[in-house]
């Protein structure tokens, strides 16, 4: 079963819940995680990864270069590049190699052969490695500057399959990447289920419509999770969210400062502080999810 | 002129520091700020007030002619999306989900009017008059649409046309291209951070950023009681940037961004952290 956790924007928690979740699920199912968040990957940290079994560079990212030697400086790459990244800068047109997208466009319109290439570059790295808790792990970093692309993604995926072959897995949790675009929608496509996670202020309510949007397009069953949950006690938002989309909402979890010094020792909040109260919630939504989704 | 917050991460306070900066910058110039966190946008949020001035980001989509196309193929070998797959044949079909739009077929098409234009909603950008005497440009990445890049452009475009003295743009998390586009042509940048393992992690990758695109840089610590603080100070050396303001872990400040009304307007004293970053970067604007 595919599993992923979302929650439209970083810093609700998803990714703390996420990792105590995969801590309390792994002794009794054979799982692998996966951090889909490559632009800010921290599954790692939380599970006090020390070094990386395996490491595939990822090339695929084009982007454009201007030979400015043969560039008879007409200009028109800079007008006619969809994405403003070509700039006139002392002297010559060059391409802003942190902005490019890798269309190609600017080659097609430059009236000079061969002045512009488009160039592969690295546009970032999947890694892989068995944590101390004995599940294999796969994360990713996009390099700086690099599109942001759901392919990433969809090779930790690919990867994560093949290791669950190997290992006869059967389960698969993706901590799925903030926001909204290519890289959720690469977390989302082929999950099972995908449980939600909010905490009880507006921004984080619109966050999470807009994810569960997205989760529509899949027609994915989803549960919600509500983080920090009496932080804003008066705060109906979320219930009522929930109740008009009619998704289950499988555990509120109050919050609790053992949660920021747990990240700090670089561990799930569940192993450093079991006894804290936002362990017993976590613990309570584990077997929730035992019961009702890996049932 | 234009200055940026951001901050690796995303939650680490970064649209905090950049409303409540706004209001407070508000006393020294003739500012906006965009917020160019497409994928989530929150500002409006936070300064409660309702998006206004929708526009419509439209993007290009191609549409075959198949009584004109002659199937040569062209459209499809320079489609780096790889949005558009021929049969057997060489007749043209697009895959509008991996199109992004950027007209390269149609550039490329030999035959004048095989390509027509297909316009398709991707995003919106807002503007938005705020009651605190700035205006809000905002844009949104539709639900479903994956690419965040076009709506950054757009929004970007629309806050340049307002000309304002002070553009204060406020980023998505993380350190991907469309955070670079989002930088772009900034004289600063105050990259909010916090603390821990986590946040120092993705400090790193936003100065790493910054150094590249050669924009000066201060961090503003955020819930600067929490952890580690002699990590960010290492990491600030290494980069040679200055911790240029410190926010206490506050429930003020929880408090204030809960109920949408920014801290630097109360009698906190958290507000005077504010004001005093302002007071710095307006001394440093010039
Ligand atoms: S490849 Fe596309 S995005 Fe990059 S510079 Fe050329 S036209 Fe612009
Ligand atoms: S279109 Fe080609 S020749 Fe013209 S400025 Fe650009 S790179 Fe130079
Ligand atoms: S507009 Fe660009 S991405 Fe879309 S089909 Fe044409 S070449 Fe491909
Ligand atoms: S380039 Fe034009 S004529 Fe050639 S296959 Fe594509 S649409 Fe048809």
């Amino acid at each position: 079963m595919q599993i992923a956790i979302a929650s439209g924007k970083g810093g609700v928690g998803k990714s703390s819940v996420a990792a105590s979740l995969v801590y309390l699920l792994k002794d009794t199912y054979k799982l692998i995680a996966i951090d889909a968040d490559a632009d800010a990957p921290n599954l790692d940290l939380l599970f006090n990864v020390e070094k990386w079994e395996e490491e595939k560079e990822l090339v695929g990212a084009k982007v454009a270069k201007i030979n400015t030697e043969t560039c008879i400086q007409c200009g028109i790459c800079a007008e006619r590049c969809p994405y403003d990244c070509i700039k006139f800068i002392d002297g010559n047109y060059v391409v802003n190699e942190l902005t490019c997208e890798g269309c190609g466009v600017c080659r097609l319109v430059c009236p000079v052969e061969g002045v512009i290439t488009l160039e592969e570059v690295r546009s970032g790295i999947i890694r892989k490695t068995t944590t101390k808790y004995n599940f294999p792990l796969i994360s990713a970093q996009l390099d700086v500057g690099r599109p942001n692309s759901g392919k990433l993604v969809t090779e930790e995926k690919e990867w994560a399959k093949k290791i669950m072959k190997e290992q006869n897995l059967e389960h698969m949790i993706v901590d799925s990447a903030a926001g909204i675009g290519c890289q959720v929608i690469a977390s989302l496509g082929g999950a099972d289920v995908v449980i939600l996670i909010a905490e009880p202020t507006p921004a984080s309510l619109s966050d999470v419509k807009r994810v569960y949007k997205v989760v529509q397009h899949f027609r994915e069953p989803a549960y919600l999770i509500i983080n920090k949950a009496d932080l804003n006690p008066g705060f109906r938002g979320l219930h009522e969210f929930a109740e008009e989309e009619d998704i289950p909402i499988i555990g509120e979890i109050p919050y609790d400062r053992a949660v920021p010094k747990s990240m700090t020792m670089l561990q799930p909040v569940i192993e450093a502080f079991p006894q804290s109260k936002a362990s017993k919630a976590l613990k309570e939504i584990a077997r929730i999810v035992e019961e009702e989704i890996l049932k | 002129m234009q200055i940026a917050v951001s901050g690796g991460k995303g939650g680490t306070g970064k649209s905090t520091v950049a409303i409540n900066l706004a209001i407070a910058l508000k006393e020294y110039f003739d500012l906006a700020l965009a917020d160019l966190d497409v994928e989530a946008p929150n500002d409006h949020i936070l300064l409660n007030v309702e998006l206004q001035n929708e526009e419509p980001v439209n993007m290009f989509m191609p549409r075959f002619d198949y009584s004109k196309c002659i199937k040569c193929r062209k459209c499809a070998e320079i489609c780096e999306e790889n949005a558009i797959i021929t049969m057997k044949d060489g007749t043209p079909f697009l895959i509008p989900t991996l199109c992004s739009g950027c007209r390269g077929c149609e550039i490329v098409c030999p035959v004048p009017g095989a390509i027509l234009e297909k316009q398709k909603t991707m995003g919106h950008t807002y503007l938005t008059n705020t009651v605190y005497g700035f205006p809000l440009i905002t844009g949104k990445l539709l639900e479903g649409e994956e690419r965040a890049m076009p709506i950054v452009v757009a929004a970007r475009k629309r806050v340049q046309k307002l000309d304002n003295e002070l553009l204060l743009v406020d980023t998505a998390a993380g350190t991907n291209n469309t955070v670079s586009k989002a930088l772009e042509n900034s004289k600063l940048l105050i990259a909010v951070t916090e603390p821990t393992p986590l946040g120092l992690h993705d400090l790193e990758l936003i100065l790493k950023l910054a150094e590249l695109m050669g924009i000066e840089t201060w961090i503003v610590l955020n819930r600067s009681s929490l952890g580690n603080r002699e990590g960010v100070q290492k990491v600030a050396k290494e980069y040679g940037v200055e911790i240029v303001a410190e926010i206490p872990y506050s429930e003020n400040i929880i408090r204030s961004y809960i109920e949408g009304k920014p801290i630097v307007l109360s009698e906190n004293k958290e507000a005077e952290v504010f004001k005093e970053l302002a007071k710095k970067v307006a001394e440093y604007v010039g």
